[in-house]
């Protein structure tokens, strides 16, 4: 396994609220359906507070440590997996495994920053399948 | 030995040709110009020239200046100054004699020219008297006349003999290809028996032809006949071959004439060596000289690729060439000249690998290659396929910590590119060159590059070179 499982701390917090989309990243495509499973809700943000993201952007300062991947699937008929791939530019850097619960979830990832994580970045959502359901694209900067 | 022979082993058939044309060249230039002074200076550049290279070779510096300096201006002083005697050699020969005639200028032709004009004069009837002194000194046995000491032409005897000329009256002495008197007054003959219907000027000739062994011409301005005295006899000749034939029996020509061609043929034949011998020094001297090292870098050319693909990288641009060859001929290289060339029509997509050999260089004639760097080329060569990729923006700088960047879209969203299959397979982004966060309004437009990398991606002619960012920041919240 090459991904940075090592710098990635991550983790998925069982919601069953379904969180109004207040912020627009840089990402595509959106509400994506695969199978029964329906993306609702993909966005970048810099920290989750009351189950809810807060602060979505999508330039993060290397100064705020992380960034946050917040996903919300309904409905979700049967119990499944979903992934989210994040990469440096186009260089793999983690494959994080979330699981979904029906009848609807929201799940989140994140990364750790380092110096040398400047530049662009993005986090491909995608089923079981390994199908694509979203990118969202950011920045990490000075 | 050894040297000698690999040398000429190394000779091309072109070089063959060259040698041969140049030395042929050489030849008719000392069969044309022989004898003459032009041909004296010029083999005094030669010596000349010798001398330098001795200068040069034993590091005589303000020698070798000197000299170089007076053979440049040499062929320009020889045609200055013998212009006119090149003119006339060039004039006078017709084509054939420019380009293989090998006789030289002789006592026939001045014996030619004097036939010429005794018979022309015969058929004016314009009396004349020619004399040609034998191995007897005739000094004393005339009356002096004027001297004259003109080079031999038909044009002067005629003129000489002319009834309106005052010295037209008495006899012309020749020696060699002169007349060097006119006017000069022959001792009578007192013989009876001479026919009535020669007067002075026949008795005239009789008389010296009596006294001494020279010849004498008369030419009969009554009858237009010509006449010969010799040995006391007076001889009628009609025919112009005969004529010829009698002066050069008394000139000695006919007797030394075998012997003459072939001491003449010798010479020509030394001479035709010598050109030779001479240019195959020179061309060897020059052409593989082999005096001087040349270290050059030279660009790889690529030919015939296949339009479909590209070079997707090198391992070298250029190549380093050790070349050797004659000081004249290194100094002479031009850059284009030298060129490191691969043939790509049979190469495939993926990497390439060329040995350099010496037929994969075009180097100009006499210089050889002695080394190359690096010997094998690594060409590595991709399909081009075109390639639709998202855009993403390259942030750098900082917003204020107070300010997050909430909202950001592009147009175009996509921008298909050009680019080599292998490349492009492991693209899945096209970045924007960097866009500076330090300089955001609250909202607003940005239009910028896209950042092709690597180099060898192009833009699709469809697709737009700049992309518009259109962003919206907010306060952050607390």
């Amino acid at each position: 396994m090459n991904y940075r499982t090592f710098m990635v701390l991550f983790s998925s917090i069982h919601l069953f609220l379904l969180l109004p989309s207040a912020v627009q990243s840089q990402s595509e495509p959106n509400g994506t359906a695969t199978g029964d499973v329906v993306l609702v809700q993909a966005q970048m943000c810099e920290d989750i507070q009351g189950q809810t993201p807060q602060n979505a952007t999508t330039v993060f300062s290397i100064e705020r440590r992380k960034a946050i991947c917040f996903t919300t699937f309904d409905p979700v008929p049967v119990e499944t997996d979903i992934y989210h791939h994040w990469f440096h530019r186009d260089r793999p850097s983690a494959r994080i495994k979330l699981s979904l619960k029906p009848p609807r979830w929201s799940t989140y990832s994140s990364i750790q920053f380092r110096a040398q994580d400047i530049g662009p970045w993005r986090v491909e959502i995608t089923d079981a399948n390994g199908q694509i359901l979203q990118i969202l694209r950011f920045s990490i900067t000075e | 030995m050894e040297k000698i022979i690999s040398l000429i082993a190394t000779l091309r058939w072109q070089d063959v040709i060259e040698i041969s044309l140049l030395s042929y060249i050489l030849f008719r230039f000392y069969v044309l110009f022989r004898g003459t002074n032009a041909f004296r200076v010029l083999i005094g550049l030669t010596v000349l020239w010798f001398f330098q290279q001795v200068a040069v070779s034993i590091g005589l510096t303000v020698t070798t200046g000197w000299s170089r300096q007076l053979l440049s201006w040499g062929p320009l002083i020889i045609i200055v100054i013998f212009r006119n005697e090149i003119r006339t050699v060039l004039q006078a020969s017709h084509l054939k004699a420019l380009l293989w005639d090998v006789s030289s200028k002789t006592v026939f032709s001045t014996i030619e020219i004097i036939v010429e004009s005794v018979n022309e004069m015969a058929a004016r009837k314009c009396g004349a008297l020619i004399v040609f002194p034998g191995k007897d000194d005739v000094e004393e046995l005339i009356q002096k006349g004027i001297s004259w000491k003109g080079d031999i032409s038909k044009e002067m005897i005629l003129s000489i003999f002319w009834p309106d000329n005052p010295v037209h009256d008495g006899a012309a002495i020749v020696q060699g290809d002169q007349v060097v008197q006119v006017s000069a007054i022959l001792p009578l003959s007192r013989r009876d028996d001479i026919p009535t219907y020669y007067g002075t000027r026949h008795r005239a000739a009789l008389g010296l032809a009596e006294v001494s062994d020279a010849l004498i011409l008369a030419v009969s301005e009554e009858r237009g006949d010509v006449v010969v005295a010799r040995d006391g006899q007076l001889k009628v000749v009609k025919q112009k071959r005969k004529l010829e034939q009698i002066l050069q029996e008394h000139k000695g020509v006919a007797s030394k004439k075998g012997r003459e061609l072939i001491k003449e043929k010798l010479m020509v034949a030394a001479a035709a060596l010598f050109c030779v011998i001479f240019i195959t020094g020179v061309w060897f001297s020059v052409s593989r000289g082999g005096d001087t090292l040349l270290t050059l870098e030279s660009p790889v050319v690529y030919l015939k690729r296949d339009p479909s693909m590209e070079i997707v990288q090198t391992s070298v641009n250029s190549v380093s060439l050790e070349l050797e060859g004659s000081g004249a001929l290194i100094k002479s290289i031009k850059p284009n000249q030298v060129q490191v060339k691969f043939d790509l029509s049979k190469s495939k997509a993926g990497p390439n690998s060329f040995t350099i050999t010496r037929e994969s260089i075009s180097l100009p004639p006499g210089i050889v290659l002695k080394r190359v760097t690096p010997t094998v080329v690594e060409v590595d060569l991709d399909v081009l396929i075109k390639k639709e990729l998202p855009v993403q923006i390259d942030w750098v700088g900082r917003l204020p910590d107070h300010f997050i960047l909430t909202e950001t879209d592009i147009e175009p969203e996509t921008v298909t590119v050009i680019g080599g299959k292998r490349i492009l397979e492991n693209i899945s982004t096209l970045y924007t060159e960097k866009v500076p966060l330090n300089n955001l309004e609250v909202q607003g437009t940005i239009t910028v590059n896209l950042a092709l990398t690597p180099a060898s991606l192009k833009i699709a002619p469809d697709s737009k070179e700049k992309v518009t960012i259109t962003y919206l920041t907010k306060l952050r919240n607390q």
